[in-house]
């Protein structure tokens, strides 16, 4: 029976590319609604998994369910509700940005195309530039015309590869207001990402993944809590990084006070997480 | 109810226009360039200044003169570079590099609908390059005409190809693939399959095998004024062909899978 909580659900999912494999046994469900991130470093099956849930590839074992719908036998139904962000920048470049919205909600079956362009390209900013051949947009604008493509049918599910890789912090900073505003309206967003900051101020619960598998699902909030909320770092007599965890402030200033080098006490942040739980680092 | 995906019932059977008007928009944008009109047509017109002016007064073949029987077969051989190239560049380049065409399979339209709409893309191109060949032909050829068989061959013809650039671009794992199956099929089938001189007179072994490919058949018919028992194999093997790589081309894109 279908949960009416659960948008998306994986179950025991492996997928193999030649002797590597990319998603191990994976399960994880994602509530309706929810905004929800796919942390870890390259290679750790994200965007596998991504690919999976959006009729690209399918698994060589387990289920993949969006909306109660098995994804593999029911691609056509899955794509009228799903909208995809990918990784690689698909626009067709000499395509005007009102041509690439133009065949993209011909294929999707936008009703009142026109009307829903012209919105959908104001709320990302791009109206007055919409008979500019793409080519000539910088990154940070493609980067918009292909979230204003995803969100152009009004998709349930919004997968989001790696939203603003390459871009610098102040054109991401503007990315993240984009997909704040796209996940208000009550649909369900994924988000795959390397970025610690991301991750922590998009979504409501991270994943994180190494080697295809899941190592830890929770709220930023609770997972870092769950390793601990302050950091003290400091660089010993051998010029090497230490770091303490500490469950509080009191306990981080306590360790400070006992090192007589030159100390920082900080928040922790999921790059602690993965640390804490892998030994690796996700950048 | 899970559709079995021939028919794009919601779209009425139109599921392919927007694959379709996405290449010819493209292409629009191509034909601005001086440079693509200069391409589709500097390989044909060279072939016929050096064959057709060369032995064109000296050559007559079934009573024909020489540019008589050379053009068909450069409208023929023209229109299966143009529909093949296009389609198989085009397709391995948006699969493999741009990976736009991640942006089709990922939309609710059938496999049957992008195989069309690129199938048909493709017979644009193909009958684009082919038609500067025919107003070529018409201005230096007094023996050069239009036919129904004409027509029909050069459709099928398109289709063909742009079915069997399809495939190519479906299978090819990288760009410098897509050069190795022109140079290894498309090419020798182009100066073998009876383009610049008739094949009738051919060792019975060689014979055999310029009989197996498509474009013989192309040459065939495009010759013929009338339905006789030749043409009628020509064009069995020509829609025995086209189906062929249609529905691999179509079960190609079905089975698509990163």
């Amino acid at each position: 029976m279908v949960n009416d909580a659960c948008m998306i659900e994986l179950r025991d999912v492996t997928k193999h590319y030649g002797k590597i494999r990319a998603v191990n046994n994976l399960s994880l469900s994602i509530r309706r609604g929810e905004v929800f991130g796919l942390l870890g470093p390259n290679g750790a099956g994200k965007t596998t998994t991504i690919k999976l849930l959006t009729t690209l590839s399918r698994p060589d074992a387990g289920v993949c369910r969006i909306a109660g719908m098995d994804v593999h036998q029911n691609s056509l139904e899955i794509r009228k509700i799903i909208g995809v962000v990918p990784q690689e920048n698909n626009l067709d470049k000499e395509l005007t940005a009102h041509e690439n919205l133009l065949i993209y909600g011909m294929l999707h079956h936008v009703q009142n195309r026109n009307e829903k362009i012209s919105e959908t390209l104001k709320m990302v900013g791009l109206w007055d530039r919409k008979n500019t051949v793409v080519s000539g947009f910088s990154g940070g604008m493609q980067r918009r015309l292909l979230i204003a493509r995803a969100l152009l049918p009004a998709p349930s599910v919004l997968f989001l590869d790696e939203p603003s890789i390459g871009l610098d912090p102040q054109i991401r900073r503007q990315m993240w207001d984009v997909i704040r505003k796209t996940g208000i309206d009550g649909r369900t967003v994924i988000i795959t990402t390397h970025y610690i900051e991301e991750a922590e101020a998009l979504c409501d619960r991270v994943c994180i993944l190494a080697k295809g598998k899941l190592i830890a699902l929770d709220t930023p909030e609770q997972l870092k809590r769950s390793v601990g909320d302050h950091i003290v770092e400091y660089v010993d007599t051998q010029g090497r990084l230490v770091q303490h965890i500490c469950k509080s402030r009191e306990e981080a200033h306590d360790i400070a006070r006992q090192e007589n080098s030159s100390v920082t006490i900080r928040k922790s942040n999921l790059e602690d997480v993965f640390i804490k739980l892998t030994g690796g680092r996700i950048e | 109810m899970k559709k079995i995906g021939i028919w794009d019932a919601e779209t009425g059977g139109f599921g392919w226009y927007p694959v379709f008007l996405r290449e010819m928009l493209l292409f629009r944008r191509k034909l601005l360039k001086l440079g693509y009109l200069f391409s589709a047509m500097v390989v044909p017109i060279i072939y016929l200044i050096a064959f057709g002016f060369g032995l064109g007064k000296s050559v007559q073949i079934k009573g024909v003169g020489y540019l008589g029987f050379l053009i068909p077969g450069l409208v023929a051989m023209s229109s299966m570079n143009n529909s093949y190239t296009w389609v198989s560049s085009a397709l391995n380049l948006n699969r493999l590099y741009f990976k736009t065409f991640q942006v089709l399979v990922q939309s609710p339209v059938t496999a049957s609908s992008i195989m069309i709409g690129e199938v048909m893309a493709g017979m644009v191109k193909g009958l684009f390059a082919s038609s500067l060949i025919i107003l070529v032909g018409f201005a230096v050829s007094p023996d050069f005409t239009i036919h129904p068989l004409f027509m029909t061959a050069l459709l099928l013809n398109c289709f063909m190809f742009a079915s069997l650039g399809v495939i190519t671009g479906m299978l090819t794992k990288s760009h410098e693939d897509t050069a190795t199956y022109t140079n290894f099929f498309i090419m020798p089938m182009a100066f073998f399959s009876g383009t610049f001189f008739p094949v009738d007179k051919t060792p019975p072994v060689i014979k055999a095998i310029i009989f197996m490919m498509p474009l013989t058949h192309t040459n065939i018919l495009i010759r013929k004024s009338l339905l006789d028992h030749q043409a009628m194999i020509s064009l069995a093997m020509m829609a025995a062909y086209a189906a062929l790589f249609f529905i691999y081309g179509w079960y190609l894109i079905k089975k698509y899978n990163e």
